[in-house]
């Protein structure tokens, strides 16, 4: 009796949700090859290969969800429009999303946990993000004003509307990468971070160079032909360097943390550079994908999210990740030792090798994330083997999908287990696990 | 018309449209001046232009004003697009019978055997036939076919139609509206509202800086109220609208009933031929209808059907 009734009331056990495959087009440099396409027209461009890579023509996907963390509000429903203008069945549902850096990752959780559930047989998340064609917006002075018209009934209260408009009103706001609370941009706040951390400027550019060249010696091999789909005349990440050395990131100039009292470490070459593009993942049950003859890469086993209070100086702005990987770990019961490969988003080179630090000090860990010692040290032979947003761009919301889909794709080769870490604007982070099939 | 009798016209690149409006003009002027008698067959040539290449940023705002995607696939109709000026240096030869400016644009019909992609290069020609008598005058179709590496991938045959023009000494009659059956509007689904400069952005992006287009003004010239949308816009965008991502072969025809003046506002209605449910959605034929419902007049009836 008391087991039927168990038996009832228990959770059905998840199905596996697997990443069948990916597409994104290749990285430009803001103001480059796309600076005329719009959020609407990458993401489309992105999801056309998918279309065509998978014969997905006239299909009806379970869902669609992706995002832009620079959005114009006419994009309101970007995501189902993108669809709309795909050949995917208009009778496909979509939503959007936005967690900063970290919407790709989080459509693909999102995704994921509905298909574990039953709830869809196949999904594709991801994301785009356009710095070239980012919307601006007008004064809250004349936005005030333009609204007030539209109200106004008789010609004087147009005229009185209308004498509250001031020379300075009329300068447009584009958007910034300033954090809304602290009015410190990103780069300052990671400044903060890597000086606290002691970070060295050649351990930041070295990592950077490794970026490189890991992601130059991806595209020798071919890596990226089924993950990729050329569009405007672009075939690579145009951001990419494969001739850089060390010494020619050693000769710029830092950007970021120059009057900190320390050293200033932080250049162009080893922060990214605002970048346009668009990533998307494939996503199904294993029925979907059987049924359609499609590939397997590998499962999504779960995720976490954290965010820290950066604004009260209790934690560094991009730190949450190094907060949500020991839950995840835990809940898993699995350690650094488990892990074949690490895609650790690369938003500064002193975020990764900060987070290294951390999780590397026993003090902190003890301290801040409530552990019994120093939760590991990465072997740096498994960190970002194919190059990362140093060097492929960080088009913010589609660097989720790109991550996923060549850490899906490397476990498929290889096997193993992979970890995936995304840090992002509001001290929020999303961390996933990703395992492969065989 | 004989393929063996027509004589092939190297072009030296595409044709400069603007110039080819000029050289109408002057056409028309000096005929009128010298009472010259228009010659009464069409010429037997095609011209070509091979290698014809895609300005991207071109193609971009083209793609963004029909309301289409950033692609590096091209609309339909901008293969029409590209080969417009081709066509147009046919029927601004001298000795051409009609009178090139203040055409009537009656249909266009389009077989696309497959997707083309902006980096390839084009090789198009152009040539007029089938010149005939019409209740309103005399119309001949310009058909043009785009080839890629001896390749035949588009091909379109548009009507164009000279008001008052016989050659069989008879005396245009146009139709009167009582002699069309009433108009049944169908549900509508969408409305384009078109402001008044639709024409001139429509001309910056497609080259066509044909004058009944750009302003009431250099509209009245030309014999109409107002400026008039440019009929390949209609098309462009019903094309877009009724299949936004073709992957394959695409057909499309499009009727123009009455000019839509600018600015206006047309009605439309895009029905999709119900398909069974296991079939999948997206594909097949789309009827297209497109009217004024202030005066319950048809602008343009059409249809695209996708592979």
């Amino acid at each position: 009796m008391a087991d039927q009734h168990g038996a009832r009331n228990a959770a059905p056990t998840p199905r596996t949700a697997v990443v069948i495959g990916g597409n994104r087009i290749p990285f430009a440099r803001s103001g480059g090859a796309y600076a005329y396409s719009s959020n609407k027209d990458m993401l489309i461009a992105a999801l056309d290969g998918l279309v065509a890579r998978f014969g997905l023509q006239g299909e009806r996907i379970g869902e669609v969800a992706a995002g832009a963390v620079l959005k114009h509000s006419r994009d309101f429903n970007l995501t189902r429009e993108a669809v709309l203008g795909s050949a995917l069945s208009p009778e496909t549902p979509a939503y959007d999303l936005q967690q900063a850096c970290a919407t790709g990752l989080e459509t693909v959780v999102g995704l994921s946990n509905k298909i574990r559930l039953g709830q869809i047989e196949s999904g594709i998340a991801g994301g785009v993000d356009s710095a070239s064609d980012a919307p601006i917006a007008v004064s809250e002075g004349l936005r005030r004003v333009l609204l007030d018209l539209s109200r106004a009934r008789t010609t004087q209260q147009k005229l009185t509307t209308l004498a509250k408009l001031r020379p300075k009103d009329l300068a447009p706001n584009a958007p910034s990468t300033g954090e809304p609370r602290t009015g410190l941009s990103m780069g300052e706040h990671q400044a903060l971070t890597t000086a606290a951390w002691e970070i060295t400027r050649e351990a930041q550019d070295e990592l950077a160079f490794r970026s490189h060249r890991n992601l130059a010696a991806a595209y020798d091999r071919g890596f990226f032909s089924d993950l990729m789909t050329p569009y405007r005349g672009v075939t690579r990440d145009a951001n990419l360097r494969a001739d850089t050395s060390l010494e020619k990131l050693a000769s710029l100039k830092p950007v970021f943390g120059t009057s900190l009292g320390t050293p200033a470490t932080m250049t162009a070459g080893n922060s990214t550079p605002l970048t346009d593009g668009a990533a998307v993942v494939l996503l199904g049950s294993e029925e979907y994908a059987t049924a359609n003859n499609l590939p397997m890469l590998a499962n999504v086993v779960d995720a976490e999210a954290a965010a820290v209070d950066f604004v009260h100086g209790g934690e560094g702005l991009l730190m949450a990740p190094v907060h949500a990987l020991p839950r995840l770990l835990e809940r898993n019961g699995l350690t650094f030792e488990d892990f074949d490969f690490f895609e650790i988003h690369e938003a500064f080179a002193g975020t990764v090798l900060s987070s290294l630090a951390a999780w590397e000090d026993a003090d902190y860990c003890k301290r801040v994330l409530g552990l019994d010692g120093a939760l590991g040290s990465i072997d740096r032979s498994k960190l970002n083997v194919n190059g990362s947003s140093l060097a492929a761009g960080h088009p913010f919301a589609a660097t989720g999908g790109r991550i996923v889909a060549s850490l899906a794709k490397m476990l498929s080769e290889r096997g193993g287990r992979g970890l995936i870490s995304v840090c992002a604007a509001g001290g929020q982070g999303v961390v996933a696990i990703l395992e492969g099939r065989n | 018309m004989s393929g063996a009798l027509t004589e092939d016209v190297p072009l030296d690149g595409v044709p400069n449209l603007p110039q080819l409006y000029r050289q109408a003009l002057a056409l028309t002027v000096r005929r009128r001046i010298r009472r010259e008698a228009l010659p009464t067959v069409l010429p037997a040539v095609r011209h070509r232009a091979d290698g014809v290449a895609v300005d991207l940023g071109a193609l971009t705002r083209f793609q963004h004003l029909i309301g289409s995607t950033a692609r590096d696939r091209l609309p339909s109709a901008y293969l029409h697009t590209l080969a417009f000026p081709v066509a147009m240096s046919v029927l601004a030869r001298a000795d051409f019978p009609l009178p090139l400016l203040g055409m009537v644009h009656l249909s266009n019909e389009v077989h696309q055997d497959r997707q083309v992609g902006a980096f390839e290069h084009l090789d198009v020609m152009a040539r007029a036939e089938d010149l005939r008598p019409h209740p309103a005058g005399t119309q001949v179709d310009v058909v043009v076919e785009t080839s890629v590496d001896g390749e035949r991938v588009w091909t379109g045959r548009s009507v164009y139609l000279a008001r008052g023009v016989r050659f069989d000494g008879g005396t245009a009659e146009p139709r009167g509206d009582e002699d069309r059956p009433p108009f049944a509007a169908p549900v509508p689904t969408g409305l384009w509202r078109l402001d008044a400069g639709t024409g001139r952005q429509y001309a910056a992006v497609s080259g066509d800086w044909n004058p009944i287009h750009l302003s009431a003004t250099s509209a009245r010239a030309l014999g109409m109220k107002r400026a008039i949308a440019h009929g390949m816009y209609l098309a462009a965008r019903m094309v877009d609208e009724a299949v936004p991502a073709p992957s394959g072969a695409l057909d499309w025809r499009i009727d123009f009933t009455t000019p839509v003046l600018l600015p206006g506002t047309v009605t439309t209605s895009f029905t999709r031929e119900q398909q069974d449910r296991g079939a999948g959605v997206g594909g097949g034929l789309v009827e297209v209808m497109g009217w004024s419902a202030e005066r319950r007049r048809p602008h343009f009836t059409g249809w695209v059907r996708a592979e």
